[in-house]
């Protein structure tokens, strides 16, 4: 196991990993979510603006200002726009 | 039980610490403005108006003393010559950035908590009466654990992780990678048609040649940009490990430390009992059982913990709850400033 999230855990990316996963699928039934996760690097997936949006919002000088005020304050995308774009 | 693990000795007295007056006394104490001074092992400051001296102000000019003093003598009388005209030295020297300078013994690890009583006062009593035992060279079961957990701690090393770098320089690498390989098996399509049809193919084959070397170049980085995203990943997972780690020591060290602490509390619980019930001035009866002794009024808490714990600093006093000063170094069994 790579790490644990609470009732999460990363497991490495080996045949044995896969095992153990499924062994607590065969006890457990469908109680049990596998996932194949993939590495995500933004510089890769997102335009510059969402990752210049995400640093400038959590940079804000008023911590209770939401998004949505924020985006709309400092030229941002908004956050129904964000929603409705795929990676 | 009296002076139980305590390695002073002579337990004859008629304090609970059971030692000799003189030994408690230490050295004198002095206490000096630009333009006053008092030396002795109980001083009484009230009468000094018009200074700057106020009780904060003295137990911060005791407190200066730590570890620039020796140890305290064993008795008035072997204080030599050089050691007393090195203390005056040091009181003259600090007169001069602070208004009022105390010389005296070492504060020890209790006068942090009761070595000013004023008025108002806050006072945890548990965690006084846990160093009021270690001033008295007490020490509990967890002691060697904690100390081997805060070096753990102390040696440990949360390494700087930011794999942002190594993100930034594999993106894109791998479609850089995807178009030069379609661009070399583009061009060998256009060399097979030429020839073909029978034609010239040198250019073509030179432009393969080009287009091989460009992708050879790109394979080579990408390869590395992986390696080293790969590698800051690494780091990043070390550094979680070490910060989880780290948690761990902490929470243990805090569970070691009430542990010390409820030994030493317990080791002492009973002596504190008596000398709260004795407090003067206290509005509590003489019966110790009566109440919970820790919820006891901070004042009279402190004093407790005073004449339980060894002082050898003096204790800056601000409350009428002696007669005088002598009165309170004595029932304290430590040096007393009376503010």
């Amino acid at each position: 196991m790579v790490r644990r999230f609470g009732r999460v855990a990363l497991l490495s990316e080996t045949a044995f990993a896969a095992f153990q996963a499924l062994r607590l699928r065969a006890k457990h039934g469908s109680d049990i979510q596998i996932e194949r996760t993939e590495p995500f690097n933004e510089f890769e997936t997102l335009d510059e603006e969402v990752r210049v949006a995400a640093a400038a919002y959590e940079d804000r000088e008023t911590p209770s200002l939401p998004y949505a005020a924020f985006a709309a304050r400092n030229d941002h995308p908004e956050p129904d726009e964000l929603r409705d774009r795929e990676l | 039980m009296r002076g139980q693990q305590n390695s002073v000795p002579g337990s004859e007295g008629a304090h609970p610490n059971g030692r000799h007056q003189a030994e408690a006394a230490g050295g004198p104490v002095v206490v000096q403005t630009p333009d006053r001074r008092l030396s002795g092992r109980a001083l009484d400051l009230r009468e000094w108006t018009g200074t700057d001296v106020d009780a904060e102000g003295l137990v911060a000019a005791v407190r200066r003393n730590q570890g620039d003093s020796d140890e305290a003598p064993a008795d008035e009388g072997a204080v030599s010559d050089p050691k007393e005209a090195k203390a005056e030295a040091e009181v003259e020297e600090a007169a001069v950035e602070h208004p009022v300078a105390v010389a005296c013994p070492d504060p020890g690890p209790a006068h942090e908590y009761v070595g000013l009583v004023e008025p108002g006062m806050a006072l945890r009593v548990r965690t006084a009466l846990a160093a009021g035992a270690r001033s008295r060279g007490l020490s509990a079961p967890q002691d060697e654990d904690l100390a081997s957990v805060r070096t753990e701690l102390a040696d440990l090393t949360v390494p700087e992780a930011d794999a942002a770098a190594a993100r930034e320089r594999l993106a894109g690498t791998e479609s850089a990678v995807t178009a030069g390989r379609e661009r070399v098996a583009t061009i060998r399509g256009r060399i097979q048609a030429a020839r073909d049809r029978g034609r010239e193919t040198d250019d073509l084959r030179e432009e393969l040649r080009a287009a091989a070397r460009k992708l050879s170049e790109i394979e080579t980085e990408h390869a590395a940009a992986r390696e080293a995203l790969e590698q800051a990943e690494r780091r990043a997972r070390e550094a979680r490990d070490a910060r989880e780690r780290r948690r761990r020591l902490e929470d243990r060290a805090a569970n070691l430390a009430r542990a010390a602490r409820s030994h030493l509390v317990d080791a002492l619980r009973e002596e504190y009992v008596t000398a709260l019930a004795a407090v003067p001035g206290s509005d509590r009866t003489g019966d110790p059982g009566g109440e919970e002794p820790f919820d006891a009024d901070p004042v009279s808490a402190a004093l407790a913990v005073g004449r339980v714990a060894q002082l050898r600093a003096p204790v800056v006093l601000a409350v009428d709850r002696f007669a005088s000063a002598d009165a309170a170094a004595d029932w304290l069994d430590a040096p007393v400033v009376r503010v």
